[in-house]
């Protein structure tokens, strides 16, 4: 075997610009499949991992699918929004801890990069995701936020920087307004979406929303003329003119105020996190029955998991239509290589004549082909782990 | 040691050799080579003397005839023990070289032993690969490809090949017919050194008949020339 293997060592190395040809063809017709599963698997892993740590998604009806992915990267179009009345409606059956996320707005593009979802939640959910601020502080008023570690490193913020966050319409003059947003902290990092967005409290995204702002005390003496239409018994009226605070301080904070009811503003997901597997069967209860009209509870895990099935059913294409290159490459190698034993009549012939004998002479070729396809695998293998390793962080971003 | 008797062959595919287009047979009534001695084979190209070589070593079988190496009758044996006892027992100069072009000129002499692991590669073994190639004056060459090598040079290492495992059969063919008289007398001398010091019994084509004194016996391939014609033939 040694014999066999110094002489194979030798023919590769003579025949070198042959065997790397042969080297290469059988590494990217095995790297393709090997890449995608590995790819597919890293992202089941990660998409699993994060459903299962998720109880369950209440939202609006529609697509279960949505919902989740909403729920859980933030980065889907947002289904049909819920009030805030369905997170009470949780809160106060005792089954859950109810953690509503409002997820509509992204922030503006800072250093020449792409700005990020904002998501508006309750302190619970950084308990819940088991968050921790690694510089700075956590949020404390109106209009502070935290940075998930991806978008601290991106756009290059520290606490104290101000970020602002994008108008849905920029020409809706009605509407929302930027608001300035101050970093309060840093979140550690959780390999996870929470690294890829901005967090503020759910308050602070209803101001961004244009359901809650602050702006000039209009019943003081000093205000301009013509900001105001009409002061009767404590009622004001104002126009147009009055300009809304875009940027909450310690000195305005005082005059921010919400219109209407906490229970009808807009979340677009709530996470109900129960505190028994019996109390999360009797809240999926009630959605499938009583509130079965107003709204759906998932079980993300099962949604990913109906979605993986998709994916896989896919990636066995993929895998099949690799399946066929594979032999359609393997038969175009066996004849590379019976077309290059043909080539080496003349040194086959010599062994012969040696008196080596038909097996070495066989074994020899085959010591060949074995060394080949065991590079071309390993070859393969590596490069398939280090697109792996290259587009483990990217891959969510690339998928959603 | 060698037995030859009413022997006849004639290549397949019509009867014709190996790039040659004109039918081909061998008959050799009687020949004999007493072991440990020397025998050197003459005759005009083509008359079949490379042919006899490959029949002595087993490589061809006879039609008919008998031929005896000591105790072993190639034409009554398998493959297997005619490539075992070819590997074992004679060392072949062949012609055209048969050297591999993708191994060291050290490695190519020591080629027998990585064909067959019955001829284990001993350290004994490396230092006369070493030991041979320096007496042909290859010793600074041993690392060399062969594709450098000359081809006086190549010879020189296809000899170092045959005298490897101080066969007890030496088939030479030509081995001298690339050399200068200088390295042809070299390599006569460690020829027949092998036959003196080893008892080893030598055969070897030449046509080179300033050499034919240091034989033994010569074997002229005329006699076995089948018509007068074909003789007359090959003389012109």
């Amino acid at each position: 075997m040694k014999n066999t293997l110094f002489l194979a060592l030798r023919s590769l190395r003579w025949y070198r610009g042959r065997a790397t040809t042969i080297v290469l063809c059988l590494t990217l017709t095995l790297w393709l499949p090997l890449t995608v599963r590995l790819l597919l698997n890293q992202f089941r892993t990660e998409i699993v991992s994060r459903a299962k740590s998720t109880p369950l998604v209440i939202g609006a009806k529609g697509s279960r699918i949505d919902l989740a992915l909403n729920a859980l990267y933030f980065d889907t179009l947002p289904p049909d929004e819920l009030t805030m009345s369905e997170s009470h409606y949780i809160q106060d059956s005792g089954f859950a801890t109810a953690m509503p996320l409002h997820v509509r707005y992204r922030t503006q593009s800072v250093n020449q990069v792409d700005g990020v979802p904002i998501v508006g939640t309750v302190l619970e959910y950084f308990e819940f995701r088991d968050m921790r601020i690694v510089r700075g502080h956590g949020l404390r008023m109106l209009g502070d936020c935290v940075l998930g570690s991806d978008v601290a490193e991106s756009m290059n913020l520290e606490p104290g920087d101000q970020i602002l966050s994008a108008p849905k319409n920029a020409f809706n003059l009605a509407g929302d307004y930027p608001l300035k947003m101050t970093i309060r902290g840093v979140l550690a990092p959780t390999h996870s979406p929470d690294d890829g967005v901005v967090f503020c409290d759910i308050r602070t995204a209803w101001i961004i929303d244009g359901i809650g702002h602050g702006h000039q005390d209009l019943s003081r003496e000093s205000v301009e003329e013509g900001v105001l239409l009409e002061k009767e018994d404590g009622q004001v009226t104002a126009s147009a003119a009055v300009l809304p605070y875009t940027e909450i301080t310690s000195e305005n904070v005082g005059s921010f105020h919400f219109h209407g009811h906490e229970a009808d503003w807009p979340v677009t997901a709530i996470i109900a996190n129960p505190d028994s597997r019996k109390h999360q069967t009797l809240l999926l209860g009630r959605y499938a029955s009583d509130r079965k009209e107003k709204a759906q509870c998932v079980r993300p895990f099962r949604v990913v998991d109906d979605l993986m099935s998709i994916v896989f059913r896919v990636e066995r294409l993929v895998q099949l239509s690799s399946l066929l290159s594979v032999c359609v490459t393997g038969l175009l190698l066996g004849l590379v290589i019976l077309l290059s034993i043909r080539l080496r009549a003349p040194e086959i012939r010599t062994m012969h004549k040696l008196g080596c004998s038909r097996g070495t002479v066989v074994s020899l070729v085959g010591t060949e082909i074995l060394l080949m396809t065991l590079c071309g695998t390993l070859l393969a293998l590596a490069a398939a782990w280090g697109c792996s390793v290259a587009a483990s962080d990217g891959l969510r971003t690339l998928l959603f | 040691m060698i037995e030859v008797t009413d022997l006849k062959f004639e290549y397949g595919d019509g009867g014709r050799k190996e790039n040659s287009d004109s039918p081909f047979s061998l008959q050799v009534s009687r020949l004999s080579v007493t072991a440990g001695t020397s025998a050197a084979v003459v005759g005009p190209s083509g008359s079949g003397k490379t042919t006899l070589l490959h029949l002595l070593s087993g490589i061809l079988i006879p039609g008919s005839g008998s031929i005896a190496i000591g105790e072993f009758h190639p034409a009554g044996e398998s493959d297997s023990a005619r490539r075992r006892h070819r590997l074992r027992n004679i060392g072949m100069v062949f012609q055209n070289f048969e050297l591999i072009e993708y191994l060291s000129v050290l490695d190519n002499v020591l080629l027998p032993c990585r064909i067959d692991t019955s001829i284990p590669l001993t350290p004994e073994l490396r230092d006369r690969a070493r030991e041979l190639l320096s007496h042909c004056g290859l010793e600074h060459l041993v690392r060399r490809n062969i594709t450098q090598l000359s081809q006086g040079e190549q010879q020189r290492v296809a000899i170092c090949r045959a005298l490897l495992t101080s066969p007890a059969l030496i088939l030479a063919d030509e081995p001298t017919g690339n050399l200068d008289p200088t390295t042809s007398q070299q390599i006569m001398n460690l020829l027949l050194n092998s036959v003196r010091d080893q008892g080893a019994t030598l055969v070897m084509v030449t046509h080179d008949h300033s050499l034919l004194n240091q034989f033994d016996q010569t074997i002229d391939f005329l006699q076995f020339l089948s018509s007068p014609n074909a003789r007359q033939e090959s003389q012109q």
